[in-house]
């Protein structure tokens, strides 16, 4: 199907985006990759009246490290992500990029645009809810820097204003002896995952010093499982913790019934998830080379 | 057959299509421009039952572009009520048409469905559609003897659709110049179609032009005579004869197009002697046709074609319904009708063995039909052309490594681990005897088979072959090339096929198309035919021309290309030479050659009687293929995904004419069936929404969801077709019930009963964790006699 009738704006800086969200108002969408929004037009759920296109801005698509953190661009496209060598120094970014839907998707789908749309659904959220994330939003005349909770506010909706936009997404390099995986079960390549986990598990010795673990689609936010992490932290890691911490994280999840599987469903594929995301991030964490995909029907 | 023979048929040619279909020119309905053309877009209820109290199209025709809208009543007007017509789909353009809808009580269920207070269609005063018993043998003699009696609750066979990555499309034009209604459609059934059309509309059937191109497949689902083509017709009319093109969305074809037949198998009871051999069968099944029988009620007995499947047991009764509910109705759905009946029956073989403890594969062994038997006639008068199901087995084993995956269960099973192991046996009955749609109608005007092909030699000695078939991707092109090149032994790359369906090639019968399984079988019988035909006056023709006998002379190619050579004189007579003596210099010719023309058109009829309608006994089907799966499947024990680990598919369809073609098929149609089985199925809630409209929510199986598919043929050449071959393409979706199989074998111990054809992680958990599905106590009773 067509969409709807639209005025089509390119903007010409971020600064003449936010100006042109500002004058038109409401009615006024930015178009990133349009990866969830153009299908959205076409199926007549999202009937924008302007348009504001950013990929006509230079300089909006980079990788860049510096300060112990990654800055990402807003435009950067999942297959950046998913190609860069210096990212794939942190596995769960890599993980999470790589998996994104397909290479198509990958190919036009930006890592602000998923963070601005906040899908309980996204891959972005819940694998940057495990690191230390921020995110830069700018307005025509200032900025301002957000934590991720902090900017993800509910299901679709974002601490966003509407003459707001990200500029930047800023991501803390975690230390040496850490490491993360991010594992979703999805019936296809290119539908959202049914459920998904996220473990960043930081070691010293053979003990736990840190985790964070976090779950995709089971909410209407990302969840933070945070007495499936407890249950870890500080702990000598064995099957059996894990395994509680896995019970832990099923408790905290809180899914709804729907064609990718019942709620009681994906409580338990949650639990699954956070089980093989632990045991991936551990030996991440201690050094070893681990290739991590997501489950497919 | 004379002399046929340079051997083509049988090798693995490369397509002749494919430099055009994968390089990107191929031609489809889309690719189409015609001048002045216009599109037609449909409004559609947001109910699913409601009926539509007032309906305004000012708003919508006054919109820039818009030239005309049609409504409902204006349709009606213009269109003998030959076809049931309902109103929803009828409500015309976008969302300026403003309408109001009365929302009406929703069934969404088929049992339900025949004991509900609503009517769907009150002027049928039911909502069963059809109904019939088809009993054979002595059924009460059967259970009197039986050693055991297995009886089983109910059974469900799930609704799904085999997408065809290409939707519906069809340009419509009434052209009053020339009084035409002229079609560019990809109807798979066109010849079918215009019947339906010129009777609807009033027109001579002479009128109407329907031309086909490349076709992005149909599994069966463009087969049936979709309104929309009436529709796009009228449109045409109403906006002066200029063309109207619909092209159906995605998400239309989800919701509206056609989804393979539901079924519901009730009160099951099965009697076995004191070995495991079934001797009766008794059962009722509800057939859930959705909201007009369109294609249907012939579902009804299509089945029947497959009445016993692959075994021996000559007593049977099936009491069979056909109910509408508020869902997309359904159509020919690659395996049409009859998988559902062979998934019952390979339900129905496993859950006795397991009862009665008898191994999967021995079960099989002891009810199969034996290969001394064949030609088999079934207990409904099917007769099985050839086969050898023990050997398929056989080989299937083999080729997955049986004994050593026996060995690994053991060990997986001793670990906790639930792997399971099934086996699938499937027939593809193909070429089909319309006459079995007078045992649901007895006045059908339907029996037999045809298909129609002329093979000419050009005016410039090309040879060009046409056929009434219509491919969606089956390789006709080839094919048919291969055959006629045998017959004049010369190269496939110097024989022209005519792709796509022409009314104006004359060549197709009222059974032309694509569907059942048949090209090998009809296509082919009627291009051979047609060939010898053009041989045999070329033969006459070469003669006079060479001055010999026709015994003389010599097929073959020469210094000039494709030529006749007298083996007496040496001399010889290129095809130019031919075709200019009958074409453009027919002075030349003796009076008792002025019947030549070179241009020769064979219609093949299938060899069918009518069947005996109330005993509901005849040969219903030409061609049995058939097919044997194993698959190895293990559900994993934290997620309950079930991971096919292993998968065998040995095909078996008499003399393969192109080897790489059927291969091609099998994984094809394994595929459908591997997608069907473990991720597709279309879900409705209480009031007709449907909840998997989008590929998103539906998932038709992609690259990453199909196990590596180790395949391996057989051939037991078919006695009923000239070339031994049967038709084949749709595999009696045999993975359904192989992983069916597979599953239960997996969980029986724990209890299990694996009683629908769809299964996934979510449906497995239910089964094991909650146990509200599948429990073996409330589905299956067993009788011991003995």
């Amino acid at each position: 199907m067509y969409p709807r009738a639209f005025s089509y704006h390119r903007a010409s800086s971020l600064k003449d985006a936010a100006t042109l969200l500002s004058q038109l108002g409401e009615g006024a969408k930015l178009l990133a990759g349009g990866q969830s929004l153009i299908p959205l037009m076409k199926l007549r759920f999202a009937n924008p009246v302007h348009l504001v296109d950013l990929n006509f801005i230079s300089g909006t698509s980079y990788i860049r490290e510096q300060d112990g953190a990654f800055r990402f661009g807003p435009l950067t496209r999942h297959a950046e992500i998913e190609k860069s060598a210096s990212v794939a120094r942190v596995p769960i970014l890599h993980d999470c990029a790589a998996g994104i839907a397909d290479v198509q998707v990958r190919n036009r789908g930006t890592i602000g645009g998923s963070l601005a749309e906040a899908d309980p659904s996204g891959d972005w959220a819940t694998v940057l809810l495990t690191l230390s994330c921020e995110v830069r939003c700018a307005v025509q005349s200032s900025d301002r820097t957000l934590k991720l909770t902090e900017f993800l506010k509910d299901a679709f909706t974002t601490a966003l204003a509407p003459d707001e936009l990200v500029s930047e997404v800023i991501v803390k390099v975690p230390p040496e002896n850490s490491g993360g995986a991010y594992i979703a079960f999805k019936r296809t390549a290119p539908v959202y995952p049914t459920a998904s986990a996220a473990v960043q598990l930081t070691v010293e010795g053979d003990r736990c010093k840190d985790i964070t673990i976090a779950l995709g689609c089971v909410g209407l936010l990302p969840i933070r499982a945070r007495e499936g992490e407890a249950a870890l932290r500080g702990q000598q890691i064995t099957p059996k913790l894990i395994a509680s911490a896995a019970d832990a994280a099923r408790a905290a999840a809180d899914p709804q019934s729907d064609m990718r599987g019942s709620a009681d469903y994906k409580r338990q594929l949650v639990g699954a998830l956070v089980k093989r995301a632990t045991e991936a991030a551990l030996r991440r964490a201690r050094g070893q080379q681990v290739e991590v995909s997501h489950i497919y029907a | 057959m004379g002399s046929d023979g340079a051997g083509w048929v049988g090798k693995g040619l490369a397509r002749k299509e494919d430099n055009r279909l994968l390089r990107g020119r191929g031609k489809f309905i889309d690719d189409i421009r015609l001048h002045d053309m216009l599109y037609l877009k449909f409004v559609r209820s947001p109910y699913a039952h409601a009926r539509v109290t007032s309906l305004d199209t000012a708003a919508a025709e006054a919109l820039p572009g818009v030239i005309c809208t049609l409504t409902g009543a204006e349709i009606a007007h213009q269109t003998n009520p030959f076809i049931e017509i309902g109103p929803d789909p009828f409500a015309r353009i976008a969302e300026l048409v403003q309408v109001d809808y009365e929302s009406l009580e929703v069934v969404v269920d088929g049992e339900e469905a025949l004991k509900a207070s609503v009517l769907l269609h009150e002027e049928a005063g039911t909502n069963r559609v059809w109904r019939g018993t088809f009993e054979y043998g002595d059924i009460e003699k059967a259970f009197r003897e039986a050693a055991h009696i297995v009886r089983i609750d109910k059974m469900h066979f799930h609704r799904f659709s085999s997408t065809p990555l290409e939707n519906n499309a069809v340009i419509g034009q009434w052209d009053a110049k020339d009084e035409h209604i002229y079609y560019w459609c990809n109807n798979s059934f066109p010849s079918f179609a215009m019947q339906f059309i010129a009777a609807h509309l009033g027109t001579p059937i002479d009128r109407i032009r329907v031309q086909t191109f490349d076709i992005g497949g149909s599994f069966g689902i463009k087969i049936t005579s979709y309104p929309q083509m009436s529709v796009c017709a009228l449109a045409s009319k109403k906006a002066g004869g200029r063309p109207v093109k619909w092209i159906e969305t995605r998400s239309e074809h989800n919701v509206s197009s056609a989804h393979g037949n539901e079924r519901t198998f009730r009160d099951t009871r099965v009697a076995l002697d004191k070995d495991g051999v079934i001797m009766a069968i008794d059962s009722r099944h509800i057939d859930d046709c959705g909201a007009y029988p369109r294609y249907e009620p012939l579902g009804c007995v299509i089945w029947a074609q497959v009445f016993p499947g692959v075994y021996r047991f000559r007593n049977a009764r099936i009491d069979f319904s056909q109910a509408v509910t508020n869902k997309c109705p359904v159509g020919p759905n690659r395996g049409y009708s009859r998988m559902q009946h062979l998934w019952f029956l390979e339900r129905v073989v496993d859950i006795c063995a397991h009862q009665l403890g008898i191994p999967p594969d021995e079960m099989r062994l002891r009810n199969y039909i034996r290969p001394e038997e064949f030609p088999y006639t079934t207990p409904n008068g099917c007769v099985y052309d050839s086969g050898n199901y023990p050997k398929m087995l056989q080989v299937a084993k083999e080729r997955i490594d049986w004994e050593d995956w026996k060995k690994k269960q053991a060990m997986a099973r001793a670990e906790g681990r639930w792997l399971g192991i099934g086996i699938g046996t499937t027939l593809d009955s193909g070429t089909n005897n319309f006459g079995q749609s007078q045992i649901v109608n007895p006045h059908a005007p339907f029996s037999g088979n045809s298909q129609g092909a002329n093979c000419k030699l050009d005016i410039y000695g090309e040879v060009v072959v046409a056929v009434g078939s219509c491919p969606q991707g089956q390789g006709h092109e080839t094919t048919a090339a291969q055959v006629v090149a045998d017959v004049l032994n010369i190269h496939p790359d110097m024989v022209t096929v005519r792709t796509g369906f022409d009314t104006e090639r004359n060549v197709h019968t009222g059974a032309s198309g694509t569907y059942a399984s048949q090209f090998a079988v009809s296509g082919l019988s009627a291009v051979h035919g047609a060939a010898r035909k053009l041989k045999s006056e070329m033969k006459q023709l070469a003669a006079f021309l060479l001055k010999t006998g026709e015994e003389n002379l010599e097929f073959g190619m020469g210094q000039q290309g494709p030529q006749i050579r007298a083996k007496d004189t040496g001399s010889s007579v290129n095809y130019w030479q031919l075709a200019n003596v009958v074409n453009v210099n027919s002075a030349v010719l003796p009076e008792e050659l002025y019947e030549l023309t070179l241009n020769c058109r064979y219609v093949w009829r299938a060899p069918f009687k009518v069947p005996d309608k109330e005993k509901k006994y005849g040969s219903l089907t030409l061609t049995y293929a058939s097919q044997l799966h194993i698959a190895v499947v293990e559900i994993d024990r934290d997620t309950f995904i079930p991971h096919i680990l292993e998968y065998v598919a040995v095909d078996d369809c008499g003399k393969v004419i192109n080897p790489p073609i059927v291969e091609g098929q099998v994984y094809g149609a394994t595929a459908h069936g591997i997608g069907a089985a473990l991720m597709e199925r279309c879900v409705y809630d209480a009031v007709g929404n449907m909840l998997t409209a989008t590929f998103s929510d539906y998932t038709p199986i992609t690259a990453v969801n199909i196990p590596n598919v180790r395949y391996a043929h057989m051939e037991t050449p078919s006695p009923h077709s000239y070339n031994g071959a049967k038709g084949m393409g749709e595999g009696g979706a045999a993975p359904i019930h192989t992983i069916s199989a597979a599953l239960q074998d997996a969980l029986f111990s724990s209890g299990i009963v694996v009683s629908d054809s769809f299964n996934n992680a979510d449906t497995l958990y239910r089964a094991m964790v909650a146990k509200d599905i599948y429990q073996a106590g409330d589905l299956v009773k067993m009788e011991k006699r003995a």
